[in-house]
């Protein structure tokens, strides 16, 4: 089995993120940076079910040198192999545009199964995985918190408002995870050593087939980020005794919060 | 449950990414070029990248750099700035009194302001791109020892993986025993694995005990418009306020260009009054006038807080042992009139690769090939410098005037004084019955805007430090009915003060009304004050998860 994970390096959730001069991107410099805890999943469930059918696990990745950082884990977690979508060109898209990237470089590769993070925890687009399966014209399960793998087929359980669907299509096809489909390994001490033996493919643009002018020009522009309202510090409700606590609680629940 | 650990072996390994460990990697990977020789060399780091957990001033002293790296320059080196000039002040509550001279080992001019955390990140480049294999994210857990254990043969990294009870969970990843024939532990100011160590062989014989201080630091933001730059200098001293006199300590402020400014405040933990609390200390610093209008409207974007080995020379333990060397801030390599210790932790990496080198073309790995690194060091200008300030810890430790007088004929006998050694105390015994000293009416003092002034909490959050929480706690309370039965009637439980996390809370139960150790290990910065100054020695600080713990970029 031939499966291919997309994978993107975001800032740790830890990062003081601070919104750059032109105020919609956000300053990079003092920011550490991990593997989308999504895609970490994704990593994850890619090598249950290599052990489980046999085959190998491809990372694909669009980003900067620094990205080799993310695939170089996902390597030494256990994957086999990683490519990474390195042009100057593909650093503005948007999700559409990263889709239709990673799109033209899988059908560079054989792949069976692709799986990608539901979204990445940096722009929270939720468009780049089904927006790849509409590329490959294959078929796309979201929020997948469990899968079974079939002769040809996959099952997959997946999440939605009270209680869950299973689903069944066939492969080659893509799937998005879901917070509970598994519980990532660490990148093990003999996987980092080996992981810096393995192979990593650098592609621009023109690698795979694309046009760099054809993305000067994102769909969708950022214009602006701003930050969340300033956290305010929590408030110690002070009484003797849990009834007393619990009736000022709900009062100010009603009265100052609003939201009962 | 058994678990089985996977062994790898390797030439040399290193135990710490500070600059100790890095710049020993550096010198030795360049000699086994100049010499022909195949090393394969490991280095493991707690951190989830080199300089995670690394805090410092820090003024650089570039002697151990420019021996190491002479085209530091051409290389890169992130330097934030160069002394302008210095200053030196004493504080009183509300002014600032400028002294008219700067002692000596404190003349910085010409010295460069940096960012540990960015410096070593640099160093670790250049090890890697000589062929070192760098482990981030891998604590060393426990020393492995051979030859009826009289040899250390290498370290076992710390289990990943264990739920709360200590039970594996799917994910667990077994810690692996790296093995060597070398070990060189670079831990920093009191090394988990090294005070096991210093017991276990008894490294601390004929020794003055170590004693520490701890640093809080913050890098601020400042406007565009402040005072700071238009001050002249960028390399400011500040003793008195808010520290009584009897304690020693003081604040530091550097400026690092772009607006950025790093400040700091130390606290001596020989420290007797038991209500001392080194965060509520710091925030005062802040606010005391002269150094509120240096600092008005800027925001801090990260804060950290670490101890520093301040004792010096005499309290450095024996270096060497059968297969290991001892280098940095975990041997107490420190200049405390300097206020320095990372050249002196660069050199003494240096110093041990050297010595390993030959030990390796020798074959001989034992103490009598290994002690040599003791001669390399004290043939080197670091006896010279550390010889120089051997004294003066302890005389600061001393009461008033007696402070001054041990200073005074230091200054005029090159370091002997009336006493030579002065005996040095160790930090868990230095502390006074609570009630003999007056209980500090509430707690917070300072009120905290989070912006500028942080409370300990946004301080943690500003550490960018994470822990899971599902996990044993990493710091070992002993006896958890010591804190209450005999601490808290005692000390009034200095470990809610002294600790810059606030991990640990004297909290009452719901039912019982009792008061019990609530424990936050989540908040810990790794800083190791509660395993220095716990005057009942009830706390051991462990390495929790390789690769949790603060995510410093700045400090
Ligand atoms: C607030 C403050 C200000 C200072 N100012 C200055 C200054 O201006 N100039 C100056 O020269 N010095 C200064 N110092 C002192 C200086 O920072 C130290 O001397 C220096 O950092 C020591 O280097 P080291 O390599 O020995 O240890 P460290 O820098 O402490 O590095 C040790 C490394 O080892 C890692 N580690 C520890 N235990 C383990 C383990 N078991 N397994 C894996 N990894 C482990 C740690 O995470 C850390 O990264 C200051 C210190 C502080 C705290």
């Amino acid at each position: 089995m031939e499966i291919v994970v997309l994978l993107k390096q975001v800032p740790s959730t830890e990062s003081l993120v601070t919104i750059a001069e032109d105020g919609a991107t956000i300053k990079t410099e003092d920011v550490n940076w991990i593997i989308s805890p999504y895609d970490e999943f994704a990593v994850e469930e890619a090598l249950r079910i290599r052990e489980a059918v046999g085959g190998s696990v491809t990372i694909l990745s669009v980003g900067p040198d620094k990205a080799t950082e993310a695939i170089r884990t996902a390597l030494a977690m256990g994957a086999d192999k990683g490519v990474l979508v390195n042009d100057p060109a593909a650093v503005e898209c948007d999700g559409l545009g990263t889709a239709r990237i990673l799109a033209a470089a899988l059908k560079q590769m054989p792949y069976d199964l692709v799986i990608a993070g539901q979204r990445a925890v940096d722009d929270e687009n939720f468009q780049v995985g089904p927006a790849v399966a509409e590329f490959l014209d294959i078929p796309c399960i979201t929020l997948v918190i469990k899968e079974e793998m079939g002769d040809g087929v996959i099952r997959c359980h997946r999440t939605m408002e009270g209680g869950t669907a299973v689903l069944e299509a066939p492969l080659p096809m893509l799937f998005t995870t879901q917070r509970g489909l598994n519980e990532p390994r660490y990148a093990s001490l003999p996987g980092v050593m080996k992981a810096k033996r393995k192979p990593l493919e650098n592609k621009t643009l023109a690698d795979i087939g694309l046009a760099a002018a054809d993305f000067s020009q994102p769909l969708v522009r950022v214009t602006a980020l701003k930050p969340p309202p300033q956290r305010s510090g929590g408030r110690m409700i002070e009484a003797d005794d849990a009834q007393t606590k619990a009736a000022e609680l709900v009062k100010l629940l009603h009265e100052e919060a609003k939201v009962i | 449950m058994t678990t089985t650990h996977e062994s790898i072996a390797f030439d040399v390994l290193f135990v710490g990414g500070g600059p100790a460990c890095l710049a020993g990697a550096i010198r030795l990977m360049q000699l086994a070029r100049q010499k022909g020789l195949d090393l394969e060399v490991a280095l493991i780091e707690k951190g989830a990248d080199i300089g995670a957990h690394i805090i410092s001033g820090a003024i650089l002293n570039p002697t151990a750099l420019k021996e190491l790296l002479p085209d530091y320059l051409e290389r890169g080196c992130p330097i934030e700035a160069q002394v302008n000039a210095d200053a030196f002040y004493f504080l009183t509550r509300k002014k600032a009194l400028r002294l008219p001279f700067i002692p000596a080992p404190m003349r910085n001019r010409g010295a460069y302001v940096i960012s540990l955390s960015r410096f070593t990140r640099w160093l670790s480049k250049i090890a890697e791109n000589l062929g070192v294999n760098i482990f981030t994210g891998f604590a060393g857990s426990e020393v492995l020892y051979g030859n009826g254990a009289a040899r250390i043969v290498g370290v076992r990294t710390g289990d990943k993986g264990l739920d709360k009870a200590g039970a594996p969970k799917s994910n667990f990843e077994a810690g692996i025993d790296l093995h060597a024939k070398v070990t060189v532990f670079g831990e920093g100011a009191r090394g988990s694995l090294m005070k096991t160590i210093g017991n276990r062989l008894n490294l601390y014989a004929g020794r003055q005990p170590e004693v520490f201080e701890t640093g809080i630091k913050e890098v601020i933001q400042l406007p565009t418009e402040n005072m700071f730059e238009d001050f002249g200098v960028n390399d400011i001293h500040l003793m008195g306020y808010p520290l009584d006199i009897e304690t020693p300590g003081g604040g530091f402020i550097y400026g690092m260009g772009q607006g950025r400014m790093a400040i700091g405040y130390l606290v001596a933990l020989g420290y007797k009054n038991p209500w001392l609390d080194p965060y509520e200390l710091f925030l005062a610093f802040k606010q005391h006038p002269f150094v509120a209008h240096l600092i008005a409207g800027g925001r801090v974007l990260e804060q950290g807080a670490r101890t520093v080995s301040a004792g010096g020379y005499y309290t450095v333990p024996r270096l060497y042992a059968d297969g290991a060397l001892f280098v940095g801030a975990a041997a107490a390599m420190h200049n405390p009139p300097a206020l320095k210790g990372i050249h002196l932790a660069m050199k003494s990496g240096m110093l041990a690769a050297e010595t390993i080198v030959d030990a390796l073309e020798k074959q001989d790995i034992t103490t009598r090939s290994l002690s040599a690194y003791r001669r390399r060091v004290d043939d080197s200008w670091v006896k010279t410098e550390m010889f120089a300030g051997r004294n003066f810890a302890q005389a600061l430790a001393a009461g008033v005037p007696l402070k001054f007088i041990h200073l005074a004929v230091q200054q005029l006998t090159g370091g002997r004084g009336l006493r030579d050694p002065l005996p040095t105390h160790s930090d868990h015994t230095t502390l006074r019955p609570a009630k003999s000293r007056p209980a500090p009416a509430a707690k917070a003092t300072v009120a905290c805007d989070n912006t500028l002034m942080v409370d300990k909490l946004t301080g943690v959050y500003l550490s960018k430090t994470k822990h899971r929480e599902d996990q044993p706690s990493h710091i070992q309370v002993h006896d958890p009915q010591l804190c209450i039965d005999r601490c808290l009637p005692t000390y009034g439980s200095p470990c809610t003060r002294f600790c810059p996390g606030e991990v640990y809370e004297i909290v009452t139960g719901e039912k019982d009304a009792q008061p019990y150790l609530k424990l936050n290990p989540s908040n810990c910065l790794h800083c190791k004050t509660c395993d220095i100054k716990d005057p009942f020695e009830n706390v051991t600080w462990t390495c929790p998860e390789g690769g949790e713990g603060p995510g410093y970029k700045l400090l």
